[in-house]
């Protein structure tokens, strides 16, 4: 696999990051070493063995259908300035 | 004060048992109404509108609140020197030029610094409660995955996050556990497992008790080391059974596996800081992506945007199968390993770092890979969602003694800690 | 995949499950009527150190309808964390089901008795409301409504096996018939939501995904717009737009590769087992398809009508208990033929209205009793799909009981006649209209409580 300025700027665009060209060049190094030390992991015998999705069994934990009270909307739009009425505003979309 | 992000006053109740307790809390554990920021630029100014059911339960009893302690940003580093822009890294109170280790630097050096009347509120993903109580000189207990309610904790990797108490003694630490332990229908990963009174296991001492030394964790620095050899003497000295064995799989393997799988989960977690409904913000211009991608560059700091690098790739199609997968996989190996012993013994112990507190110029020297690497005593424990306890060893620098149990053995560890710290 | 068909034609439906809560959060799920971003709470709007509750009522419908369009059922509920940023989404990754989805292969019969195969049905939560204040192109910003997000879904995907607008259609009202027996969706506030894939011979299949069709008659009408497209411009892989007050649509991005969703496990929600317990408890009820082969079987009604009537679940029960009192022939009239009239004119659809079961029956009884002209059961009915009238007490007072003593309408006759003796003398002399001046005589006098061809039979004798 080949861990280059592509790859890094391909990451990034898929995470939403804007990178300057001193971030891709110093993050492509770090990718190529770090990444090539977690490939160690693909020597584990794992044919028959399961995922753990936690550590511990934890299954079956849902809850009722039963509502609770809502926020009220100014508690909802109280963390942030990009508001409009009772509207959080985001960016456009096209 | 050193090691504080936000040194505020909340308290819900004045009377109770837990009345006289001061209560440090991480950055990254929402207390209501409190600046709750992970100590990253990105979350300035997001003030919750919920406590953490952990920060919560301590309040019921009339705790009181005295502040956020700051934190390698989102978890982010086992030195608590990735603090993001706007925070102060803390400094080692025994030694103001070496690091407190992380992420949960800022609630080691503050219990370092403050009495036994004061509890902080710790989380560990891969060591971050151990490893900076161990480099302070102050005691640091992670409970079982699952043990503690995650719900209001920022999340880094939601199924090895654990919240837990730091503070100066084993019996604070016990007494804390008690409190905040247990099942919360905020919080589905938790235990549905009624919680122990932890305190009872103080003074029952170690007679009778199987203890295995991990031999894979004697490769570390000398002066750890004698003082590492040195407890176990005391161990047997105190009438605990005593004999090496040996975690091969977890040892060659438990880093990567580890990271593979936290930063895959950590890059999830932290998409949806992006500039909307909390949090960093800047004027709406150009479209959705361009805008995201500016603010997420501008506020998170450069670790956050590795680590997001390197969990994206570990998920991504075409190799998701052979990282992600894996990893989940691997994990399950390592589980089985530690099960395996702990049929044949009571507890496992390792020093809790391979190293001294290093000086802060000597960790900025390190390359990334490098700093992944100092965790190797404590992604074992961690990844496997076992509990564990620091305690301070030997003289000097300080330096922790790693007790590590079965699942929902708090009890046990507990134990052993106090026969060796009291 | 081997086309051999001029149109191909799958389909993604969302459909918004009717429960009392989200999916992974207590706040109520809102009603079209609320205010922006007054249904939210913490764990919807994705606020840091929240974490997902699953609503096991939303498990059950979902399961409901795995079983009743026979999909296998998987042993386990596992979701997973597809990731996106868009700004609907509050965490910038949709809670979805990927690896393995609640049902598979399982399939819809249409009225045709065609068997449409489905992929998988699925279950996610529903992104936010986004709009732009000022139309897409010139706001700067948008504006965004959490009310919705995290809302129940099941995703619904068909394989590609629907050949033209009207087939999807067909399939679309199936569904919306199962979904109403099973109880599952609500009519007045839930959404339903399609993406259409669609190719022609023509253009060698080229595919062209249609996102975001939001109700089944926006469905064909956007299929049949885009197959005229299609026919007419160059076919590129792509995905478009359906503008509705358009009429159109619209490219909104070229499909050059999959999306990188970077899949993996949602590590906060803990795998659900799905018991046998659970799966009999979703109790599912005759489907249509079932009931309209079986009212075929046992009262011999057409195959169209059979269809129709099982379209409607308290529909086919009325008729199921009418057909006991009256003939089915009435009772097909009425609640077919009559009931659909009705609701044409008035511009309601079935699911509008609250048809009194036990009024309907004295209305379909009187009609057949001849206690009702069927002209006057006409304007019973236009009542009573707007209320629950006593029929009986209706008619009456409204003097709308048909006349069925004959002496009684041979004296109305005989009025008429005698009150238009030119006319009679007209009709004498060959002016077949001069009887229908007649009938409207006597129909106005006795306020159409009689039936017309009765009438004309008594003043032609009476002449």
């Amino acid at each position: 696999m080949q861990v280059d300025q592509e790859l890094t700027k391909k990451l990034a665009k898929i995470s939403r990051l804007d990178l300057t060209d001193e971030e891709v060049i110093e993050f492509t190094e770090s990718l190529k070493s770090v990444l090539d030390a977690f490939s160690k992991i693909q020597e584990v015998d794992t044919e028959n063995t399961k995922m753990s999705m936690q550590p511990v069994d934890i299954r079956n934990i849902t809850r009722e259908d039963t509502p609770k009270e809502s926020l009220s909307s100014e508690e909802a739009l109280s963390q942030t300035n990009h508001k409009q009425g009772n509207f959080f505003k985001g960016p456009k979309v096209v | 004060m050193n090691g504080f992000a936000v040194e505020e006053e909340y308290q819900e109740k004045t009377q109770g048992e837990l009345s006289n307790l001061k209560v440090s809390v991480k950055d990254g554990i929402c207390v209501k109404g409190m600046q709750s920021a992970a100590s990253s630029a990105m979350l300035i100014g997001y003030k919750p509108l919920f406590n953490a059911t952990a920060v919560q339960r301590l309040l019921d009893k009339g705790a009181k609140v005295i502040g956020k302690t700051v934190q390698d940003e989102f978890g982010f580093g086992s030195f608590c020197l990735n603090v993001g822009k706007g925070f102060t890294a803390p400094t080692n109170p025994r030694d103001e030029e070496r690091v407190c280790g992380g992420s949960s630097g800022g609630c080691a050096a503050v219990t370092a610094q403050l009495g036994d009347d004061h509890v902080s509120l710790g989380e560990s993903t891969g060591g971050s409660i151990v490893c900076p109580a161990a480099y302070c000189g102050v005691v640091g207990l992670c409970p079982t995955y699952g043990r503690v309610s995650r719900y209001g904790l920022i999340d880094y990797a939601n199924s090895m996050d654990k919240i837990g108490p730091i503070a100066k003694s084993v019996k604070q630490c016990a007494e804390t556990l008690s409190v905040i332990a247990g099942s919360d229908e905020h919080d589905p990963t938790t235990l549905q497992i009624p919680v122990e009174n932890y305190t009872t296991y103080l003074g029952k001492g170690v007679k009778g008790l199987k203890i295995g030394v991990i031999k894979e964790s004697k490769d570390v620095d000398e002066a750890v080391l004698n003082a590492f050899e040195e407890t176990i003497r005391l161990l047997k000295e105190k009438g605990a059974t005593v004999e090496e064995v040996s975690l091969p799989l977890t040892t060659k393997y438990g880093i990567e596996a580890y990271y593979v799988l936290a930063l895959s989960e950590a890059s999830t977690n932290l998409s949806r800081y992006c500039g909307i409904r909390y949090g960093a913000s800047e004027p709406l211009e150009g479209t959705f992506n361009e805008y995201f991608s500016k603010v997420r560059g501008k506020y998170f700091g450069k670790e956050v945007k590795r680590r997001i690098l390197l969990g994206t790739f570990a998920r991504m199609s075409g190799y998701r199968d052979a990282y992600y997968m894996k990893a989940l996989k691997v994990r399950t190996k390592i589980i089985e390993e530690y099960k395996a012993l702990f049929k044949e013994y009571d507890v496992l112990v390792s020093p809790t770092m391979p190293n001294l507190p290093p000086k802060i110029a000597e960790v900025e020297e390190l390359t990334p890979l490098e700093q992944y690497m100092m965790d190797v005593l404590t992604v074992g424990p961690n990844i496997a969602g076992m509990p564990h306890i620091s305690v301070p060893m030997g003289k000097g620098i300080p330096k922790g003694f790693l007790i590590i149990g079965d699942h929902l053995q708090e009890g046990k560890i507990i134990q052993v800690a106090y026969e060796l710290y009291n | 995949m081997n086309f051999t068909t001029d149109v191909v034609i799958g389909l993604e439906i969302h459909i918004q499950l009717d429960t009392k809560t989200k999916l992974f959060s207590s706040s109520p799920t809102a009603k079209k009527k609320d205010s922006a971003n007054s249904k939210c709470d913490v764990i919807n709007l994705g606020m840091p150190g929240t974490k997902p509750r699953l609503n096991k009522e939303a498990i059950h419908k979902a399961l409901k309808l795995c079983l009743a369009t026979n999909c296998e059922v998987a042993p386990e509920l596992v979701f997973s964390r597809k990731s996106y940023f868009y700004p609907d989404l509050s965490k910038n990754y949709q809670t979805t089901q990927y690896e393995m989805p609640l049902g598979e292969k399982g399939f819809v019969t249409l009225m045709s008795g065609k068997k449409v195969n489905l992929t998988r049905i699925h279950v996610e939560e529903d992104p936010a409301a986004l709009t732009h204040p000022s139309g897409m192109d010139a706001s700067k910003f948008s504006l965004i409504d959490y009310n919705r997000s995290g809302n129940p879904l099941c995703e619904l995907v068909t394989e590609p096996e629907m050949h033209s607008p009207q087939e999807a259609r067909d399939f679309l009202k199936q569904l919306i018939a199962i979904l109403s027996y099973l109880k599952i969706f609500d009519n007045q506030n839930g959404i339903i939501k399609a993406d259409a894939n669609i190719s022609i011979k023509e253009k060698d299949y080229t595919r062209v995904e249609i996102k975001n069709i939001t109700g089944f008659k926006e469905i064909e009408r956007a299929l049949n717009y885009e197959i005229e497209r299609q026919k007419s411009e160059d076919v590129v892989l792509e995905t478009r737009g359906w503008d509705a007050d358009q009429g159109i649509t619209k490219s909104l991005r070229k499909k050059e590769s999959e999306e990188e969703y970077g899949y993996i496990l949602d590590p906060d929600i803990p795998v659900t087992d799905i018991t046998q317990e659970m799966k009999d408890a979703c109790d599912i009820p005759e489907m249509p398809y079932e009931k309209a082969l079986r009212i075929i079987e046992e009262y011999k009604l057409t195959e169209e009508d059979a269809h129709i009537i099982a379209q409607s679940q308290s529909l086919a029960h009325l008729f199921e208990k009418a057909i006991k009192t009256v003939s089915a022939s009435t009772a097909v009239t009425w609640m077919r033929h009559e009931l659909n009239r009705v609701l044409n004119y008035n511009k309601l659809e079935l699911e509008d209205i609250e048809l009194n079961e036990e009024q309907m029956l004295v209305l379909m009884q009187m009609v057949e009793k001849k206690e009702l002209t069927e002209n006057s059961a006409k304007k019973v009915l236009n009542k009573l799909i707007i209320e629950p009238v006593d029929v009986k007490a209706f008619v009456e007072s409204e003097g709308l009981g048909a006349v069925s003593d004959k002496g009684a309408l041979e004296a109305f006759c005989k009025e008429a006649m005698d009150a238009n003796p030119q006319v009679v003398e007209d009709y004498k002399s060959g002016n077949e209209k001069a009887l229908n001046f007649l009938l409207g005589q006597v129909m106005r006098k006795t306020k159409g409580a009689a039936s017309p061809p009765e009438l004309l039979e008594i003043i032609k004798s009476l002449i």
